[in-house]
């Protein structure tokens, strides 16, 4: 049986229509205390996403074995392998964050519209993966936006994290802005959205290459701001500070992850390296530039925190410019499917142990131990098992092995050299240095130093407890089982490029 | 059918299970465990024993049983365990179970009756120790001889350090270790370098390094450069592989300059020493040289080298052991000497020579150093042969086969160490006379060191036996138990006709060669690479060593007779009712041998005086500059972390301000490099 071309967006469509049941349950029953049924319900529609969309991976929809991608509505969306590869990392990071906000959200009010609210940033990740126009692109990044400006700003009482909204909404608003004006410079240029009659659009440039490179560069801003980069991040420490640290979480892996999904297919399919570069549009030196500045800033400055939650914001930025490497690591002719792969199984890793990092504040913030390094003094002997499963995360992040963060480190970096951007790889390996040492601070307070003030834990909640033991065990097993997902993301990538 | 090799495997590990039952269940089993160790060692005993009837059968075995590194394509190499079952290895298995045993019986007495605590400690160290050179002596690869060799290594650390709250032993302990260690560092870059070079490790069969390495030689069947030869020529750099190698064999083996561990060795449980040097430590590195000995064969250079380190030993120990106060110190440099005479014997082409020494030593030594501690039992643990004197009345046992394994030691006819010893000079004799003439100097070491083995051997006898007794406790000795004489009088026939096995002198007076029985055991096997015919014939043929046809008589009696000048010279000296200190009249000699040339000092001195202040030096250069840089990244990054927090001002128009700024500029230099505003 064949199942109709439409369900191959199966999972954009199942996080949609949980959103929408949701929405309908609380038109229905505002002041409901179930949060038990809310939260199962947005975890059963994570947790289907997650399994579609990896049937359909294994299955190969719309990969080279069953007949190329899928395009549909108009080409406006299009489901490939890697449209499906980047679904399950939002899907698993969404039902991670679900499980987690079950507690975290206890005796809070408006919980199914958080939850709907999640559901549909999510769907708008998932088409963003998807997106093959520039106004899908546009549209969907808006719907993963929007919601988020919204989830930040969740906690109404608390200052801190209506500010980080607004913050956040502003420079939201700002790089919309330059974004739909770089689309628009783009559409002039080209005459077209769908990304296949830009890139055939651009050869015929001819006088407008300085209107199509800024709108290109405009775009990349768009991204930039999506992904945290310079000079788009200054948003991000704050707001992953400010808001409650499952959404902390679900923006610093599955958004940023989003930002890239498009940005790769955006920039591969759109602005073919062939044609644009030797106009003068060198987008992979761009990439280059915002990699380097973005890694070393990110590190850096996380370097010099005193708040664990405010380190691991930087941190996130300073991921984004591991993840760049992805797009700034091309050239013509270079191995490009593979190096781009390696990014997307880092984002891949990435996305289990930074939601892993964020969840675990979020247990910290549930038990209200504090937030700076101080504050963490002691707490192994008080939570071995969560303290065991950050340590897993720290060392992961850093890229130590024996975690799965070392094995996609090593495959972006190795990949990166071997497509001649040793300097790339080398900038990377040197901040990856620096990063053990702020890393490896959480893990002295949790396990070395003595608590200042003795303290007590008053609960063990269930659901954060469980979200982040299935981090912990997806870092770990994403060693022995890096093999074939490098291999999935590398095939993927691979026929992008094709 | 199921024959003796498929239990083979069972001679490694029923004394590794009775290490596992003595640390496991020590404390619960009478006698600390002595008795598991007992029966593990006669269980590996009489497998030793099947095998060696196996073989002498003709059958060989070389195979792998285990591959724990699989290689993953023709051009990597595996890494295996296997087992290699060939005349010389049987040969050794024997010998190394037998003394194995015979150490355990004697440890009852040693240690149980003398009512010594942590045995199920001691009983697990003598099965581990046991089971590592049993290991060692079957591997059929080099990889893993050298992790057996390293495993009887830690275990010689753990036993000479027995007595770990006294001062001596766990120093002496260190001692042993790190300057084996010093040469086994050179032993794993050698085995790094056979890998490199070959691919293999093997010992034996057709795709064995020394096979590979006699094809590759000149005029061998393989072309030019089928081996990797690191850009030197093929006998050069097989020379290279071969001396690093020998770098492990010189350390264990306790040859010049790596021997100053064994004396401090002496610190341990007796049985341990006897151990040690008779059968597994200190024999282990010869064992090496012999078991390889097909591609030393191809390099004369390193030939000479094992010859002359060889000779200088003999004699360079010898002279040291003349004025030794205590009987295990003489004994002590006695087995460091003897040793000596088994390289001077592989050097000079002596493959069978050597092995034979080997063997014959193994059972003397074992016995003299055991009769040694039933000395010590008998005079309440105090070693100073000058506190000794007449105990030869009081226990006639012991008496009786230590002399026997005296005998041997000094080279007497018709006792083992004779034949053996005449043996390895008569090799080095004909060979060196046959055109090689560099081993007529270490012939002439090893002739030298003759009189002085017999002298001091001599002097230890009559010291400790003969005269009046010269202490309360010797004239009222501690009396020893069957465990202990039962070894003894094991030993001391062994001592006394190991050595008829291969009578080479009287085989070629009687013109009998039959009778030469080591000679045809060795000369013949199912693998055709390890015999002795085929390591003649390589030495002719690539070492060019060729032997003078000479009657064994004459050198026979030279050797004899010094041996017995010396014996007499300690006849005259000492076997007097109260014998004086006569070495005191060499004056300044005496001196400079007791504190044997200064050895350690000097060692002492290379440490502090050379390595001390380079590795001083390394650490200013990590301490200053590796650090200083490393501090000064870490300092430079925390810096301009703390200005980067400054940009994050947290008021929103500045960022706002800052993000247009930084677009702006990405356009303006993005823009001149493509030439977007021409």
């Amino acid at each position: 049986m064949q199942l109709p071309s439409w369900a191959a967006l199966g999972p954009a469509l199942v996080l949609a229509l949980t959103a929408l049941v949701l929405l309908g349950l609380d038109s229905i029953d505002p002041d409901s205390t179930h949060s038990s049924a809310l939260a199962g319900i947005s975890a059963l529609g994570a947790l289907s996403a997650l399994g579609l969309a990896g049937w359909y991976l294994l299955a190969g929809t719309g990969q080279a074995s069953t007949g190329g991608p899928i395009l549909l509505y108009g080409d406006a969306l299009v489901v490939d392998g890697m449209s499906l590869f980047f679904s399950v990392i939002f899907a698993s990071v969404a039902a991670m964050v679900i499980v987690a906000s079950y507690d975290y959200l206890k005796g809070r009010t408006y919980q199914a519209e958080f939850y709907s609210l999640v559901m549909l940033a999510a769907t708008g990740m998932t088409l963003m993966a998807s997106s093959n126009s520039l106004a899908s692109v546009f549209v969907s990044l808006e719907l993963a936006s929007l919601p988020s400006y919204a989830l930040v700003a969740f906690l109404k009482r608390n200052e801190g994290s209506v500010e980080a909204g607004l913050k956040y909404f502003l420079i939201g608003a700002v790089s919309s802005a330059v974004f739909a004006f770089g689309i628009s410079l783009v559409y002039a240029v080209t005459g077209s959205l769908l990304l296949s009659d830009v890139a055939s659009g651009l050869v015929d440039a001819g006088d407008f290459v300085g209107v199509a490179g800024v709108g290109v560069l405009l775009i990349a801003g768009g991204f930039a701001f999506k992904t945290a980069s310079v000079p788009f991040h200054f948003w991000a420490p704050e707001a992953y500070e400010g808001a409650p640290a499952p959404i902390s979480a679900f923006l610093s892996s599955a958004s940023k992850a989003a930002g890239f999904a498009v940005a790769f297919r955006v920039f591969v399919e759109a602005f073919p390296i062939a044609s644009v570069v030797p106009m003068g549009i060198d987008w992979p030196l761009l990439f280059a530039v915002l990699a380097v500045v973005t890694m070393t800033l990110g590190n850096f400055a996380a370097a010099t925190q005193e708040n664990v939650k405010r380190m691991l914001a930087y941190s996130s930025i300073g991921h984004a410019g591991y993840a760049l490497i992805g797009l700034a690591a091309l050239s013509q002719g270079g191995p490009n499917g593979q190096v781009m792969g390696a990014s997307m199984a880092h984002l891949l890793v990435y996305g289990f142990m930074n939601t892993g990092a964020f969840l675990f504040i979020a247990l910290v913030e549930h038990w209200e131990v504090g937030r700076t390094f101080e504050d963490y003094n002691g707490l192994a002997t008080k939570a071995p098992v969560a303290c065991t499963a950050m340590t897993v995360f720290m060392f992961s992040l850093a890229g130590l092995p024996p975690f799965g963060g070392f094995l996609s480190k090593y495959a972006l970096f190795y990949s990166a050299v071997q497509g001649g951007f040793w300097w790339l790889a080398a900038v990377g390996a040197i901040n990856s240095a620096l990063s053990l040492f702020y890393y490896s601070r959480v893990v002295k307070a949790m396990w070395i130093e003595e608590p200042s003030t003795p303290f007590e834990l008053e609960s063990k909640p269930v659901g954060l407890y469980v979200a982040v033991m299935f981090a912990a065990v997806g870092t770990l097993l994403l060693l022995p089982g890096f093999g074939p997902v490098v291999e999935t993301a590398q095939t993927a990538a691979t026929a992008l490029f094709a | 059918m199921v024959g003796a090799f498929d239990y083979a495997p069972a001679i490694v590990l029923l004394p590794f299970l009775s290490f596992l039952v003595a640390l496991a269940g020590g404390k619960y089993l009478p006698k600390g465990g002595a008795f598991g160790g007992i029966a593990a060692t006669a269980g590996s005993l009489l497998l030793s024993v099947w095998v060696f009837l196996t073989v002498s059968g003709g059958e060989t075995h070389n195979d792998t049983l285990y591959t724990w590194v699989a290689g993953v394509s023709e051009e990597t190499v595996s890494l295996e365990l296997g087992l290699l079952l060939d005349p010389l290895s049987a040969m050794m298995l024997i010998i190394v179970s037998l003394v194995a045993l015979l150490v355990h019986v004697f440890s009852l007495g040693y240690m149980n009756d003398e009512g010594e605590t942590g045995l199920p400690r001691y009983y697990a160290g003598l099965g581990l120790f046991t089971a590592s050179m049993l290991g060692f002596v079957v591997a059929d690869n080099l990889l893993m001889a050298f992790m057996f060799f390293e495993l009887v290594g830690l275990c010689s650390y753990l036993l000479i350090g027995f007595w770990f709250r006294q001062e001596g032993p766990p120093s002496a302990a260190k001692k042993a270790f790190l300057v084996t260690r010093f040469g086994d560092y050179f032993f794993l870059v050698g085995v790094v370098a056979v890998f490199a070079t070959f691919g293999t490790a093997a010992f034996a069969g057709p795709d064995s390094f020394p096979h590979i390495a006699e094809l590759a030689m000149p005029g061998g069947e393989s072309p030019d450069g089928a081996v990797n030869t690191f850009g030197f020529d093929p006998r050069t750099w097989f020379t290279i592989v071969g001396l690093l190698v020998l770098g492990g064999v010189v350390g264990k083996s306790a040859q010049f300059p790596l021997h100053t561990w064994l004396p401090d060795a002496m610190e341990g449980p007796t049985p341990v020493s006897a151990l040690i040097h008779a059968a597994t430590m200190v024999a282990a590195g010869v064992y090496l040289v012999a078991r390889m000995y097909g591609f030393y064969a191809l390099s004369p250079t390193a030939l000479a080298i094992i010859a002359f380190i060889g000779g200088f030993t003999a004699l360079f120990a010898a002279t040291m052991g003349v004025v030794k106060r205590e009987i295990k110190q003489v004994l002590a440099y006695s087995t460091i000497s003897q040793y000596g005479y088994m390289m001077l014997g592989l050097g000079a082409g002596g493959y069978v020579a050597a092995t034979f020494h080997l063997m014959t030593h193994a059972f003397f030594k074992a016995l003299l150093f055991l009769g040694a501690g039933s000395v010590i039992i008998a005079m309440h643990h105090n070693e100073n042969m000058w506190d000794m004197g007449g105990l030869k009345e009081k226990m006639p046992v012991t008496y009786y086969t230590f002399l026997s394994g005296s005998l041997a030691l000094a080279g007497i006819v018709p006792f083992a160490g004779f034949w053996s010893k005449d043996e390895v000079l008569y090799e080095a004799l004909v060979h060196g006379l046959g055109g090689s003439t560099l081993l007529l100097g270490a012939y002439a070491m090893g002739l030298v060191a003759v009189f002085f083995t017999g002298f001091y051997t001599f002097r230890m006898v009559f010291l400790t036996f003969h005269g009046e007794p010269r202490t309360e406790t010797a004239r009222d000795p501690h009396g020893v138990r069957w465990n202990v004489k039962g070894p003894l009088v094991v030993l001391g026939v062994l001592a006394a006709t190991a050595g008829l096995v291969n009578m080479t002198p009287v085989a070629e007076m009687l013109g009998m060669p039959g009778i030469e029985l080591l000679h045809k055991w060795l000369a013949h096997g199912g693998i055709e690479m390890t015999t002795s015919e085929h390591y003649v014939t390589l030495l002719e043929e690539q070492a060019d060593y060729h032997a003078t046809h000479l009657s064994p008589l004459v050198p026979g009696l030279v050797s004899l007779g010094l041996a017995l000048a010396g014996a007499g010279l300690a006849h005259v000296l000492y076997n007097v009712p109260s014998p004086e200190r006569h070495t005191d009249k060499l004056g300044a000699i005496k001196t400079l041998w007791y504190n044997n040339y200064y050895q350690d000092e000097l060692q002492v001195w290379l440490a502090d005086g050379v390595v001390r202040p380079l590795a001083r030096a390394a650490d200013k250069f990590d301490q200053g500059v590796v650090d200083g840089v490393v501090d000064g990244v870490s300092s430079v990054s925390l810096f301009a972390g703390g200005r980067v927090r400054r940009i994050q001002t947290g008021i929103v128009s500045n960022y706002a301000a800052l993000l247009t700024l930084g677009l702006t500029a990405l356009v303006l230099v993005f823009g001149i490099m493509g030439g977007w505003f021409v």
